[in-house]
């Protein structure tokens, strides 16, 4: 009964190595371990589930209100809230593979040097896991990899740790919040990562007038939702221009219009972050429409639509 | 089985309790099946200019009908514009959410069980109506009701909760109705009067359920408490609502409660 009418042959997707049901997935931080959306959707009809950031020890996340309401977005701090990388592979594992054991799972994780990188790497380097998302770009804590995320030297360092330590595809998770996305999407590249996903979330803060402090309780926190989607839209097209390597878009997408975007843009998949939390059945209605799309234009495959930009 | 799901509900009535505080019926039939006392949903108005559903915590239900009664205060833009709508427009619903309040099981003799004390504090109120109606309904033994409201125009709780209520107590801020005070401070006569009340749940300000949950524990009372925290999905997933609780162990208030033993709260 959840189960969508797609044509589940036209959006088959390899995203760099990684065999998808369809190009849209679930980004991580807002599709938890894919499990929680059960009740609202065939998991087979998933493209991805991109973990939750997972560190090399539990984390508690940031005190305070982490949670703020933007014109069409939001702020969050959540501050990489998680059980840490041995509870995810003794609990949290084998839960997911027994309930969804026919969807692509992308462990997104994060580290606070670059040799917890390649040990994290190494850790996740198991069955059940289809690839890793390296995250150098939470913008909330200091480990989240954001100092790696910023310096292309450092990004570089992390791309090839985490190579070294993992058969497994590497996705490397940009932030947009650098002056040129395309220096650090060249450096990833040539430090061997076999995709790139942006956009991480943008720097921002919200002010209470009223008590004249920061509504957050870390101050800032990270703007996602459709208010990011321009930006990110524009991020995916100058970095398809800029490297081989495939591009996982993302960033304020509540439609397959949305999606359908990216993937002209240049993007060979999506994900859906925010708009998870609004409209729990997102990635698979994206899909649905994506499917839709196709079907009108005529176009036997999904893959056709990528980087297909006119001028 | 699917728990949750999202539906489409039709708006039956959007009324006015008093000048901030709304009373609204959809017609939810999905939802109304599955909800509990003390569970929650998530709304979102697909016509007004918010982003992210609000979580309403479920006043009552009427199976039969299909009926599901939220009360809400007009607090911000998103609330604002919802009570703006009308009947037959439509809004969606996410829910039921949440694990609710825990009542008698069927095995447990009435008499040793005891009595229970339903305490609300605000719109918190709300919640507290369908616990005492299934308290009245299916346990077959009627809560002592105490409510704590600031004057007497906020007396119209009553009409939601008279019924089910063995006895329905109000304390006012302002002393204009009831007790003057705080609910805490009707608490102590109404254990001298009721000596079997063994179980109290709250709903209301987090500073009315710490002192209340603190009282209950030294008492050696069972409390459940209620919480309320600014949450962006409802089901676990972006953990906006976690907190660590007493044991050591974290919690999401959307996922694991909103209702929790008062002890692993506050202490």
């Amino acid at each position: 009964m959840l189960t969508l009418n797609m044509n589940m042959k036209r959006l088959a997707t390899d995203f760099a190595g990684i065999k998808m049901a369809t190009p849209v997935m679930g980004a991580s931080g807002t599709f938890g371990f894919g499990i929680e959306y059960r009740d609202f959707m065939d998991l087979k009809q998933v493209g991805a589930i991109i973990s939750k950031g997972i560190t090399p020890v539990p984390r508690a996340g940031n005190e305070g209100v982490r949670i703020a309401e933007t014109p069409s977005g939001m702020l969050n701090c959540i501050g990489l809230e998680n059980p840490g990388i041995d509870r995810f592979l003794q609990d949290i594992l084998p839960k997911v593979k027994a309930e969804a054991p026919n969807t692509a799972f992308i462990a997104n994780f994060s580290a606070g040097t670059v040799d917890d990188y390649g040990v994290m790497a190494a850790k996740l380097d198991v069955d059940g896991v289809d690839g890793v998302e390296v995250n150098i770009s939470c913008p909330n804590v200091k480990e989240g990899g954001i100092v790696f995320g910023t310096d292309p030297r450092a990004a570089a360092a992390v791309t090839q740790a985490v190579k070294k330590n993992t058969k497994k595809p590497v996705i490397v998770k940009l932030s947009p919040n650098v002056t040129d996305i395309t220096v650090m999407a060249k450096a990833v590249e040539e430090a061997g990562a076999d995709a790139i996903a942006l956009i991480n979330t943008l720097t921002g803060m919200v002010i209470d007038i009223k008590t004249r402090s920061p509504l957050l309780g870390n101050i800032t926190g990270g703007l996602s939702g459709p208010a990011v989607k321009p930006i990110a839209v524009r991020m995916v097209w100058q970095v398809a221009n800029t490297v081989k390597i495939p591009i996982l878009g993302l960033g304020g997408i509540v439609t397959a219009e949305d999606a359908i975007e990216f993937l002209l843009a240049g993007a060979s998949a999506v994900a859906v972050g925010a708009e998870n939390f609004v409209h729990p059945d997102a990635v698979v209605r994206v899909a649905q429409g994506i499917d839709n799309y196709l079907q009108e234009n005529g176009l036997a495959h999904v893959s056709e639509l990528v980087g297909k930009l006119e001028f | 089985m699917r728990k949750k799901l999202v539906e489409q509900a039709e708006i039956m009535s959007n009324n006015t309790l008093s000048e901030d505080v709304n009373y609204l019926v959809l017609y939810s039939p999905q939802v109304v099946d599955l909800a509990e006392p003390g569970q929650f949903v998530m709304i979102k108005n697909e016509q007004g200019s918010t982003y992210l559903r609000r979580p309403f915590g479920v006043a009552d239900v009427d199976r039969a009908n299909g009926r599901l009664l939220l009360i809400y205060r007009k607090a911000g833009k998103g609330t604002q514009e919802l009570s703006n709508l009308q009947a037959g427009n439509r809004i969606s619903v996410e829910g039921p959410l949440g694990n609710g309040f825990s009542f008698r099981s069927e095995s447990e003799a009435a008499e040793a069980y005891g009595d229970t004390l339903l305490i609300g504090g605000g719109v918190g109120i709300a919640p507290i109506i369908y616990a005492a109606r299934h308290l009245s309904e299916k346990t077959s033994c009627k809560p002592i009701v105490l409510l704590g409201v600031r004057n007497k125009n906020e007396l119209y709780w009553s009409q939601f909760l008279e019924e089910y209520a063995q006895a329905l107590i109000y304390t006012t801020d302002d002393g204009s109705y009831g007790i003057k005070g705080f609910a805490i401070n009707a608490i102590p006569d109404i254990l001298d009067k009721y000596p079997n009340i063994k179980h109290i749940k709250v709903c209301g300000p987090t500073i009315m359920m710490k002192g209340i949950a603190e009282l209950a524990a030294k008492k050696g009372i069972e409390c459940q408490v209620s919480l309320e925290k600014r949450m962006a999905c409802g089901i676990g997933v972006c953990l906006g609502c976690t907190f660590e609780g007493k044991s050591g162990k974290r919690w999401k208030v959307c996922a694991d409660g909103p209702v929790f033993d008062g002890v692993e709260v506050f202490g």
